[in-house]
């Protein structure tokens, strides 16, 4: 379970205080689907970011089996987000240089390995269904190939929580379907939990649970 | 394969942007070489100095005392000069306290070398039964006496043992090669007996077309041995005291002007190295510095799959690294090349010994040169990738936006 008690974070911009958390609580049980909706700069891609320890708050915590992420130092934390979550971008995030293969082994390069990795690798990309272009270089890919190894990369350490920023925010609606149903597989099949953080209603329809957030508030439908 | 390895990140890295890796390679190659090939031609300078202070043989040098300066080119440089004395200074120089050997040298400079060879030759006359400088440059098996038209070759000369050289219109044959000295006066010149170039004189007159004009009794130089008792400096000076006309240079005199003009060059070389070096370190560290901006997203991601600071530190440095080793190795190649084909003409143009240090010596200053090159690039690395290290995830992804 990942839970937030009393969460602030806000940032001075021009002289501002602009608040993209305000005391958010929110409580997800492992193997939820939940989205997160809300209009630009509303604070959910900050929200994500303090969910995945990725940047401290102002105050409050966040709870992983009740286990305060900022009580951690650097190299626990690094551990953690290595091994507990994963994460997927909006923005194309593969390595250039790297084939769609080699995006996946990425990951493991923090962490212990695996002796199975190859076959590791293979089987998630046979669930994106992009094993047979596991040579391929991101530039041979389409931006919707590329999102889908990027999200078989998120679960090469076979993590419990994932965390989608936009997931499908710059695809068309085909593809945008397609990247929902594998989540919904993955969630179904795995019982990962995934906090999706979107402004298309339509995937927040489709979500478990899915909340509002505006100006750092949060608040479930 | 278990885990995917850090440094294959790293050289993809390198491989994203191949103009700029090329470019930060050519100039690690660049100050790696020079270092490298300066470090060699110091040193190669050095052991030259050291191997001829020990066997350039004499103590004192006699020469005409107007003609000290030539005297000091031909030692030094190698430079084909002549200049006579009368050969009654040698008895008086052998009567003079301290001196223990005394061999008279005849330089000529040759006017014409009907031969095919381009290089500046000396010839040099010597007294092959009191000779002691030319003797410790023969290989044991080519040491024999000189006698009638033969000569001994300068290692630096194209000339094989047996052929046969004109000079003056007296045909001489070649009966032996000295090893390598590293000073020209030694490379390139020909050594014949006294009486065998007052013969070649007189032969002159009616078969060359460029006569030389030799009187029989006159010598350049007298080669003082002292007895080791007296200091060499102070049987210099009771040579001059007890002749007129003659100038007697202590050989540490000539040697302690090289060093001085060694420690010069050293000093300047090693100055411009170090600017160099400087440099690079600057212009490398610059350039990862930029590469760590550009790329904030993408470590901001690497820190979310899990990287520690200490990844993402190793991750800069090894690129850096993985440039300035490969420059390293890259160096080694222009290094000894550059060396290779510019150590003569700056040789000549300095005016000052030369030897290849031995391969013991050339091996440890290549393993230093890549361990130099290493560190390099841990040294220019080490901001950027302490700066790379400490961004907030959130803030690098942001960033990078």
């Amino acid at each position: 379970m990942i839970q937030t008690i009393n969460l602030c974070k806000s940032y001075r911009i021009s002289g501002q205080v602009i608040k993209a958390a305000d005391r958010v609580n929110i409580s997800i049980s492992t193997g939820e689907l939940v989205a997160i909706i809300g209009h630009s700069g509303s604070g959910k891609t900050t929200l994500l970011s303090l969910l995945g320890g990725l940047t401290k708050p102002d105050s409050g915590q966040v709870l992983i089996e009740d286990l305060n992420l900022w009580s951690m130092n650097d190299s626990r934390l690094a551990q953690l987000r290595n091994k507990r979550f994963g994460f997927i971008y909006q923005f194309a995030s593969l390595i250039p240089t790297l084939t769609a293969l080699e995006n996946l082994y990425l990951p493991t390069a923090f962490g212990k390995g695996y002796d199975d990795l190859k076959n590791r690798a293979m089987d998630l990309l046979q669930k994106v269904g992009m094993n047979d272009k596991a040579d391929f270089y991101p530039s041979q890919l389409s931006g919707g190939q590329q999102r889908r190894v990027s999200i078989a990369r998120a679960f090469i350490n076979n993590p419990e929580i994932i965390l989608a920023d936009e997931p499908t925010g710059d695809l068309d609606e085909e593809t945008e379907a397609e990247i929902i149903d594998l989540f919904k597989t993955m969630n179904q099949e795995r019982g990962t939990t995934f906090i999706i953080v979107t402004h298309n209603k339509s995937i927040a329809q489709q979500a478990q649970r899915n909340f509002s957030m505006r100006d750092g508030d949060l608040q479930e439908n | 394969m278990k885990k995917f390895a850090l440094y294959k990140l790293a050289i993809s890295n390198l491989r994203r942007k191949m103009v700029r890796s090329i470019l930060l390679l050519l100039l690690a190659t660049i100050v790696s070489g020079t270092l490298l090939g300066a470090t060699i031609f110091i040193t190669g300078m050095k052991n030259a100095l050291n191997i001829g202070t020990y066997r350039l043989g004499a103590d004192v040098l006699v020469v005409p005392s107007e003609n000290e300066a030539q005297a000091r080119s031909a030692l030094l440089a190698g430079k084909p000069t002549s200049f006579y004395m009368n050969s009654s200074v040698l008895e008086k120089i052998k009567e003079v306290e301290g001196v223990e050997i005394a061999s008279p040298q005849l330089f000529i400079e040759p006017s014409s070398f009907t031969c095919c060879y381009s290089v500046d030759l000396f010839l040099i006359a010597i007294d092959p039964v009191t000779d002691f400088t030319v003797r410790p440059w023969l290989k044991n098996n080519q040491h024999q006496s000189l006698q009638g038209n033969q000569i001994i070759a300068g290692r630096s000369l194209p000339i094989m043992t047996e052929s046969v050289i004109p000079f003056f219109g007296t045909l001489f044959t070649v009966v032996g090669t000295m090893e390598p000295t590293g000073m020209n006066f030694f490379d390139q010149s020909i050594f014949m007996t006294m009486d065998a170039a007052y013969a070649m004189a007189e032969n002159s007159i009616t078969k060359s077309m460029q006569p030389l004009k030799l009187e029989k009794g006159i010598i350049s130089a007298v080669m003082v041995k002292t007895d080791g008792v007296i200091n060499p400096d102070r049987v210099a000076t009771r040579i001059m005291y007890a002749l007129d006309g003659v100038k007697a240079i202590a050989s540490d005199e000539v040697i302690s002007t090289v060093r001085k003009q060694l420690s010069g060059l050293l000093t300047g070389i090693m100055t411009v190295s170090m600017v160099l070096w400087a440099m690079a370190l600057f212009m490398i560290g610059f350039a990862f510095y930029m590469i760590v901006n550009e790329r904030q997203r993408e470590l901001g991601m690497l820190r979310a799959m899990g990287a520690k600071r200490q990844h993402i530190f190793l991750l800069i440095v090894f690129e850096a690294v993985i440039i300035t080793f490969s420059g390293g190795l890259a160096g080694l190649g222009v290094g000894f090349g550059m060396l290779f084909a510019l150590q003569e003409k700056i040789q000549q143009s300095l005016q000052l010994p030369y030897i290849l240090p031995p391969p013991a010596v050339v091996r440890e200053l290549v393993a230093a040169s890549l361990i130099f090159s290493i560190c390099t690039g841990l040294l220019s690395s080490l901001i950027p990738a302490s700066l790379a290290s400490r961004l907030e995830p959130y803030e690098a992804i942001r960033k990078g936006e």
